[in-house]
């Protein structure tokens, strides 16, 4: 009953019957086959093909009734009608045939396909069974468009010979493309499929107008049912949901006797299933946990017999979890489940009602022994009806009960329950279901609270190793959570099933904790859980926990005797997330310790049980990278580890910090306090030292810990501590003149001294720019070759002498230094310590070099003309902190740039000391030759100096790229020559040259402006022609007429209109005011020569 | 035992503490206390996944009644969670058929009141179990004892 028939459960398909393949010995025939059946594809039509061969006997037909009036009702559903549909009566009957249009015996062939029609006709007489013909053909189709006279000819004369519609004829060509083909027709089929169903519904939908409601309840019911399974399989889920709706509503209206409610319930049930089932699949899950949960509230109450009250809770179950699995199918399918309504509740209720169906069969069966003879339960397969009792089949519940049968019969199925049904196994399976679904939908403490459960019903079922294996693990998360109700009932079920399965570490860990604090036992309890302790300890079996059956008491303890009288001492380690009475902290009293002094370890232990507690050892067990040692509590022998209640002590744990572990941390990693002694029964009990509950509370409230009063709160654990090397007896001094001046190679002087004796001592130097090494200075240790990093080496150094090593240093870039100096040494051959110190200079540049031209008149300058000589001066401004000393300068001109003479020249500069602030200066008369459109580059300047009061010093040569200058192109040139200074009165020959640097010949128009202070001869306005690459000159004859710093006349230089494409007339204004001297000093005659 | 019906009756007033454990709980029938005990431990879950941030509106920040947060066939038990993650579970039986989300809602104020009332004491240490007869009683009128 439990268990629905699997045609209910069946996807409702149509039937579709299959003759004329020859699917063994016929190949094509074996193609078409699998094409059908084996190759279908997902979205193919919802059917059912089915092999039947040419003798095929169909179910027969029920002779047709006019009316109800007379019908004998016996029950509501045949148990054979859904098979008959799904399996037995197909929709269609295709008959397959091998027959090509332009067969030569066609005549023939078309009799004997129209006699097969015929006889198939016969053979489902009284059906509404539709046929269809494939004449399965080997020649190609015929091209739709293209009227072959003979094919429709020929086709229509074989319709008419079988009595077929034209469209019941089908062609399957089997050469190429036959799966498109078959699933045409497959179809083509359905389609007919569905003609018939609908024809079937309505003949059933016709049967109501002869019911009537109060003699036909029953038939109410299964003509609704049969016009929604009808639906079903023509795939309208709606109407089918309506049909079966109706039934359901119907069969609620139907009253219900003690003997017949096992029928309408299991009814009931089915309909229930398709309802939702249905519903689920329209997505509609609302409502189908809606109609589900009226269905149950309903139901629940309708216990039927109370013999067979087990029956009832069975029934609710199989309700459940059958819900539950459609539910969980239509999650598979895609519909989102949520974490308060899921497949889980309804496994958890299934289980329930299991769980109520096996208290009432161990109420009602316990006194059943005997199955009674002649069986009445004898031909419960063969039934007729769903959901009737075989012992009375077909008996409506007006008629007389034949109470000593009915008694037999129960008292069979008491039996039957009593001992076929493994109830504990049923429950535990749907617990494990719902704990998966719980666990999918992210319900951990739900899934705790069903393992719980489970439990218990391996604790029934007596499998207490299960029980143990499933409580331990829930006890650690019951004991995160720290609900102490759970957490007893917990611990509880767990000893008891520890004391059964007798397993000696599992007990002792649980007795353990339930001496803790964060428990609710009863006192009485506690103590006699710590005399249990005691006597495992002695190895004397403990005395049983309460309430445990009493049979099981007696085995257990003799397999708790057998245990403990084995010679071997048993000896466990219980470490870490144990719970028990006892807290321990641990703390390093400094967070570092110097090597080969003592380290102390404070181990603090306080026992939160009321009554005392006695260990035997405790030790500490200090990890450092690499290896972990065990120390043992140094004064434990002036202090029992007895513990009063609520008592702590503290133990002191000391070691020497050892040379292995310099510069790495150790840390205290357990704590182990043992319980009982080595020979008979030893536990360890390893702590972090962290301290339990306290710690706890200081993660999830550290806000609040300040409130919390008492010794043990306010200890803070530390458990890591470093170890540190001893002080270092080498002392490194630095010297320098800092700061650096850019370029030079810059002496450091490092001096080691010591106050002992050291040898081997290696002294590194390396320079660190932030943190990484640094490219634009070099280190050396001669001034010659670059080394990084310098390394010295000392064989040894005496007690209080000291060692001098110069490091030099030359930077190339301005900026901080830093210059890591190390020492490695020994003391002595196993000791070697080391000594680092990180010593900062600046580096500044010793001048600023700058450039400036000037013309032949020294006017600043911006711009040179070719030819045209200027004056380019190097200016040096000293800006280091130190006095410097030009030793020399040189400078190397540009490509471009000629000196005006050729005499090498010797530096004016050579041997000038310079102090902060002072500058100097050089000048060179240059000659551009080559204009271009870019800046031209003037050269390298070139100075070479040294520290002015540091004779050690080398010289250090900086060169300096001297400022560009826009060079352009000139062709005029003018020079006058004329003499320094003149007299008043007396005159003055001034000529001008005129140079005509180009290719052309050039007119110049040049007139000379009258001047009060002078008188002069010569031209005054005159048109000047100048041949190319050739120069004139022009003299005057000037008288000055006044004294002092006088300006000459003015000459002006014009350029004729139809030349100005050969002289910019601006570059000859700029030439002109350049090239010549604009004023003369005249002086006075001399008085005396005057008078 | 003298029962006063109260025009809705809790059987079980649970408060439970930011760490999830429980604060204070107190059941109708001291009898059947493990099973409530059970029972408001695995409601935990749905409160823990309501509180969620992710899974809130802007809307319902504010919101501190988390509603019904599961029903069975004989009570209903809702949920209620303060700014500071503590938690409310009151479980009422199902019977009672005119449970109004109104009237669950002035159960928790007053719950809420009385927790405020029992913390403010100056020698309460946040965390620890409530003991307070003011609390008891008011909560012994939302059970309908008194």
């Amino acid at each position: 009953m439990a268990e629905l028939p699997p045609e209910l459960t069946a996807k409702p398909l149509a039937l579709i019957g299959v003759t004329g393949l020859d699917a063994v010995n016929n190949a094509i025939h074996r193609a078409i086959w699998d094409a059908f059946t084996n190759s279908r594809r997902p979205d193919g039509a919802p059917v059912q093909f089915k092999l039947l061969n040419n003798a095929h006997e169909f179910p027969t037909v029920k002779p047709k009734r006019n009316s109800y009036e007379w019908y004998k009702l016996k029950g509501i559903l045949k148990r054979n009608w859904m098979n008959k549909y799904l399996n037995e009566v197909p929709s269609v009957v295709v008959i397959f045939y091998d027959l090509d249009w332009i067969d030569p015996q066609w005549n023939e062939k078309k009799i004997e396909c129209s006699s097969r029609v015929q006889s198939l006709r016969a053979a489902l007489e009284g059906r509404s069974t539709k046929i269809a013909v494939v004449l399965v053909q080997h020649s190609k189709p015929v091209q739709p468009g293209s009227e072959d006279v003979v094919t429709t000819e020929r086709a229509t004369a074989l319709c008419n010979a079988c009595e077929l519609p034209a469209k019941s004829l089908y062609v399957l060509p089997h050469e190429d493309h036959l799966l498109r083909y078959t699933s045409r027709l497959e179809h083509a089929f359905y389609d007919l499929a569905q003609n018939f169903y609908h024809h079937e519904y309505r003949i059933v939908k016709g049967h109501r107008d002869q019911l009537n409601k109060t003699s036909h309840q029953y038939l109410f019911v299964r003509h609704q049912f049969k016009m929604g399974f009808l639906n079903e399989l023509k795939q309208d889920q709606q109407t089918a949901h309506k049909h079966y709706q109706q039934a359901y509503n119907n069969i609620l209206d139907i009253r219900y006797t003690e003997t017949d409610i096992l029928e309408i319930k299991t009814v009931a049930s089915f309909i229930n299933y398709k309802l939702c089932r249905l519903m689920f699949n329209m997505s509609c899950p609302k409502d189908a946990i809606a109609q589900f949960r009226a269905h149950t509230d309903r139901f629940k109450l309708r216990t039927g017999p109370k013999e067979l009250m087990f029956e009832h809770h069975a029934w609710m179950s199989s309700q459940f979890s059958t819900f539950a699995e459609l539910f969980e199918q239509a999650i598979r399918q895609g519909l989102p489940a949520v974490q308060t309504q899921h497949p889980g509740y309804y496994y958890h209720m299934a289980a329930q009602h299991a769980t109520d169906r096996k208290t009432s069969c161990e109420e009602l069966c316990k006194n059943v022994t005997s199955y009674p003879d002649p069986d009445p339960l004898a031909g419960s397969e063969k039934l007729e009806f769903y959901g009737q009792r075989p012992w009375r089949p077909g008996k409506l519940n007006q008629e007389q009960v034949d109470t000593t049968r009915e008694t037999l019969a129960i008292q069979a199925l008491q039996y039957k329950e009593k001992t076929t049904v493994n109830h504990s196994m049923i429950i535990i399976g749907l617990l494990g279901n719902a704990i998966s679904q719980f666990k999918i939908n992210r319900c951990p403490r739900m899934r705790r609270r069903l393992v719980v459960q489970m439990a218990d019903e391996y604790y029934n079922s007596r499998d207490y190793g299960k029980v143990l294996t499933l409580l331990m693990h829930m006890l650690w998360d019951y004991r995160g959570e720290r609900w102490p109700v759970l957490l007893t009932d917990v611990l509880k079920k767990a000893l008891g099933a520890a004391f059964l399965f007798a397993s000696i570490q599992d007990y002792i860990i649980l007795a353990l904790e339930s001496l803790g604090p964060s428990n609710v036992l009863s006192e009485s309890h506690q103590s006699a859980i710590r005399s249990n302790i005691i006597n495992i300890l002695q190895k004397k079996p403990p005395n049983p926990e309460p309430d445990l059956p009493d049979a099981e008491k007696v085995s257990a303890i003799e397999k708790w005797m057998s245990l403990l009288s084995q010679n071997d001492p048993f000896v466990f380690t219980i470490d870490d997330n144990m719970a028990t009475f006892i807290e321990v902290k641990a703390r390093f009293s400094q967070p570092k310790y110097t090597v080969n002094t003592t380290v102390t370890v404070e181990v603090f232990i306080r026992n939160l049980y009321r009554e005392i507690m006695e260990f035997s050892k405790l030790s500490v067990t200090v990890n450092s990278p690499g290896y972990s040692s065990e120390f043992a509590v140094t004064d434990a022998n002036n202090k029992p580890l007895i513990f009063q209640s609520n008592e702590t002590k503290t133990f002191l744990c000391q070691f020497q910090a050892r040379q292995q572990d310099v510069g790495s941390e150790i840390q205290i990693r357990r704590v182990s306090l043992y319980l009982g002694n080595d020979t008979s029964c030893c536990v360890i009990l390893g702590f972090t030292g962290i301290g339990g509950e306290t710690n706890l509370l200081e993660r999830l409230y550290p806000e609040i810990q300040q409130f919390r009063r008492g010794l043990f709160e306010s200890i803070r654990p530390v458990l890591n501590a470093e170890i540190r090397p001893e002080e270092s007896s080498v002392n490194i001094n630095v010297k320098s003149q800092s700061p650096a001046l850019l370029g030079e190679w810059f002496p450091i002087t490092i001096t080691l001294s010591s106050n002992e004796s050291i040898s081997n001592a290696v002294l590194t130097g390396i320079l660190q720019m932030d943190g990484s090494s640094d490219q634009s200075t070099e280190l050396s240790l001669t001034m010659t070759s670059k080394q990084t990093p310098v390394a010295v080496e000392f064989t040894s150094i005496d007690k209080d002498h000291s060692v001098q090593q110069i490091v030099y240093v030359k930077a190339h870039k301005v900026g901080d230094r830093n210059l890591v100096i190390k020492v490695d040494y020994s003391i002595t051959e196993q000791v070697k310590c080391s000594k680092e110190l990180i010593y900062t200079f600046s580096v500044m540049k010793p001048f600023e070099v700058t450039t400036q031209f000037y013309t032949v008149l020294f006017q600043p300058l911006t711009k040179g003309f070719i030819n045209d000589p200027f004056i380019m001066m190097s200016h040096i401004t000293c800006i280091s902190p130190w006095p410097i000393t030009i030793l020399s300068t040189s400078i190397e001109l540009g490509d471009s740039i000629q000196k005006e003479d050729e005499e090498p020249q010797e530096s004016i500069l050579e041997g000038i000391n310079l102090s902060n602030g002072e500058a100097a200066s050089e000048p060179f008369c240059v000659v551009p030759k080559v204009g271009s459109e870019q800046p031209t580059s003037t050269g390298v300047y070139t100075i070479k100096w040294k520290r002015t009061n540091d004779d050690s010093g080398l010289e250090t040569s900086s060169s300096v790229t001297l400022s560009p200058l826009w060079v352009e192109d000139a062709v005029i040139g003018l020079e006058a020559k004329l003499p320094a200074h003149g007299w008043v009165r007396m005159p003055i020959c001034v000529s001008y040259f005129f140079r005509n640097h180009s290719d052309y010949l050039i007119t110049l128009q040049l007139s000379m402006e009258p001047s009060d202070a002078f008188v002069f001869a010569g031209q005054k306005q005159i048109n000047i022609c100048i041949l190319p690459n050739d120069e004139r000159k022009i003299d005057w004859i000037m008288r000055p007429l006044v004294a002092g710093l006088v300006s000459l006349p003015k000459l002006l230089l014009a350029v004729p209109a139809d030349e100005e494409h050969k002289l910019n007339k601006g570059r000859l204004a700029e030439v002109l005011e350049r090239s010549l001297p604009s004023h003369i000093y005249i002086m006075s005659q001399s008085q005396s020569l005057d008078s | 035992m003298i029962l006063i019906y109260y025009y809705m009756m809790a059987v079980c007033v649970a408060v439970i503490g930011k760490d999830n454990s429980p604060k204070y709980i107190k059941c109708l029938d001291e009898n059947t206390a493990l099973q409530f005990h059970y029972k408001v431990h695995t409601t935990i879950d749905i409160i823990e996944e309501k509180l969620n941030v992710g899974n809130k509106t802007a809307s319902d920040v504010r919101e501190l009644f988390l509603g019904l947060l599961f029903s069975a066939e004989d009570h209903k038990i809702f949920g209620y969670a303060t700014n500071t993650k503590i938690k409310f579970v009151v479980i009422l039986q199902s019977t009672n058929t005119l449970l109004r989300d109104n009237e669950v809602r002035t159960i928790f104020k007053k719950l809420h009141a009385a927790y405020a009332n029992a913390v403010c004491n100056p020698f309460y240490v946040p965390g620890d179990q409530i003991k307070s007869k003011l609390f008891d009683l008011a909560v012994m009128e939302i059970m309908g004892i008194i």
